[in-house]
């Protein structure tokens, strides 16, 4: 029985393309209001696993939970209700060329029959929350790298969803840039209560991620807070990829206290 | 995997395709204003190059025949000859080649580059079929133009057939009207719509197959383009030999 207290749940999930083993009974967890923050090397799976929640591909064995309902076996048309309650922000931003800006964060709504004066102001409000107002007209062929990711998850927030899922969204980003989009995902976790998984190999990601929260002052104002060393954020864990398997599991702290050398190898080289 | 296997899955596959988007094609939601909007890029967009193909092979095949049929006296059928071979075959052929080029392989390169660069997932992931919402639309949109611009480059053929017989033969436009009215029956005319909207319905799957097929990135995408206009081409050309004698047997010689 699918218990209720995750929102997305693998149990002992294998998938394999032919005669490469992506994922050998991967078992984990995420808890409402968790960011689940999933590392590994290049072609370990990672992104995979984002694909295996949206169900755009299907495991070879085991059983996937998404908000206490059994997809493993759910065809593409119930599949379609279960994505409204998913957002995927895409590695390169995955933005529809021949739209724009504002049409593609309108995307969904569209789709869903929304009537166009209701789509004006959500597609405002997340353009917004993601500082882009002004890009509002652009075609994606002239965005930045960094503005492409924001219009991303712009896209991927559209319909207020509980659940997001990050692919790799730094990737090949400096680091102010990076950090903006990493400061985007604190906001949801801590002011919007969404549960994620976020799939990153940045060092620099995963600090913030860890040790930084987001809280509203009087004012409405977003501060920017340091855990320290007399508390410890409990609202993101890690899990770490390998070969297949989940040779980790756990805090930030518990990771750096880690002695698997592959662990090591993988802080150490990435510092 | 050997050549029959592979050869074997991808008709698998593209049986599947077909399957997806009949269920797809009844069930809303439709896309209406995308089947439109395809009809004019892939069709409207192709009239150029149909007009100059069917004018020129018109005028060619007057030209080429006019020594021949003055040598057994029979220059006056010119126009049926032209009429005839391009409602027959020319016309159909020629576009369905044409579109294959041109359309075909611009539909592969499309899904191609919007799999490679993941648009095609996050559609998914936004909740739309992208069967529905690419697929089915061109689809619709080819098997509906390619005999509209079929008609239009048999109409532009027999005209430039005329200029080519006046022009180099000397002969009479109402001669050569006449003959060609001749062979423009009810039977010739079904004939020769039949053909391309089979070809519009194999150019556009081969397209989309292709194009939602593509693995290996910016290369693979060159690789589905150039096979789907290869593919779709040997299709077309096979087809038609398969079609010509049903069409003979069933319309124009029972």
């Amino acid at each position: 029985m699918a218990t209720k207290l995750s929102a997305i749940e693998f149990r002992d999930v294998s998938l394999a393309f032919g005669e490469r083993v992506i994922l050998d009974r991967v078992s984990f967890g995420v808890r409402y209001g968790e960011s689940k923050v999933v590392m590994g090397g290049s072609g370990m799976g990672k992104s995979t696993v984002l694909r295996l929640v949206l169900g755009l591909i299907k495991p070879d064995a085991g059983r996937i939970i998404v908000d206490g309902e059994d997809i493993t076996d759910y065809n593409e048309e119930q599949m379609m209700t279960v994505r409204r309650k998913i957002g995927m922000v895409f590695q390169e931003g995955a933005l529809f060329d021949s739209l724009s800006v504002y049409d593609n964060v309108a995307y969904r709504l569209r789709e869903q029959r929304v009537a166009e004066p209701e789509i004006e102001p959500v597609v405002m409000r997340m353009l917004k929350f993601v500082d882009l107002e002004d890009a509002v007209d652009k075609m994606p062929n002239e965005l930045s790298g960094g503005m492409r990711r924001r219009v991303g998850i712009a896209r991927a927030l559209v319909g207020s969803p509980k659940i997001i899922l990050y692919d790799e969204p730094t990737a090949g980003l400096d680091p102010i840039t990076a950090r903006t989009i990493c400061e985007l995902a604190l906001k949801l976790r801590d002011l919007e209560e969404v549960s994620s998984i976020f799939v990153t190999h940045r060092l620099q990601d995963i600090e913030v991620l860890a040790s930084e929260y987001v809280v509203r002052d009087d004012f409405g104002n977003l501060i920017f807070e340091h855990e320290g060393d007399k508390m410890c954020l409990i609202n993101t864990k890690f899990i770490m990829l390998k070969d297949g398997n989940v040779i980790f599991s756990g805090s930030d702290e518990e990771m750096r206290n880690s002695g698997h050398p592959y662990i090591r190898k993988f802080l150490d080289h990435e510092r | 995997m050997n050549l029959i296997v592979r050869g074997i899955i991808q008709i698998q596959e593209i049986t599947l395709l077909i399957g997806r988007v009949l269920r797809g094609i009844f069930r809303p939601p439709l896309y209406l204003g995308e089947m439109v909007r395809q009809m004019d890029i892939l069709g409207f967009g192709s009239l150029t190059i149909i007009l100059l193909t069917g004018f020129f092979t018109g005028a060619v095949l007057a030209l080429n025949t006019g020594n021949t049929l003055q040598k057994f006296g029979v220059e006056s059928v010119a126009g049926q000859l032209v009429a005839t071979s391009l409602i027959r075959e020319l016309g159909p052929v020629l576009t369905a080649l044409m579109l294959a080029g041109r359309v075909g392989s611009g539909i592969a390169a499309e899904l191609g580059s919007m799999l490679v660069s993941e648009q095609i997932d996050a559609m998914r992931a936004l909740g739309t079929d992208p069967i529905k919402k690419l697929v089915a639309p061109r689809i619709v949109a080819l098997v509906t133009m390619a005999p509209a611009l079929t008609v239009i480059c048999d109409m532009v053929g027999v005209l430039g057939g005329l200029l080519a017989a006046i022009t180099f033969q000397g002969q009479a436009s109402s001669v050569y009207m006449a003959s060609a009215k001749e062979a423009v029956t009810y039977n010739e005319i079904l004939g020769g719509l039949i053909k391309p909207t089979v070809f519009g319905f194999l150019i556009a799957i081969i397209g989309c197959y292709k194009g939602l097929s593509t693995t290996g990135g910016t290369v693979g995408v060159g690789r589905s383009t150039t096979q789907s206009v290869v593919i779709a081409s040997i299709l077309i050309i096979a087809v038609d030999f398969l079609l010509s004698k049903v069409i003979l047997s069933l319309l124009l010689e029972p």
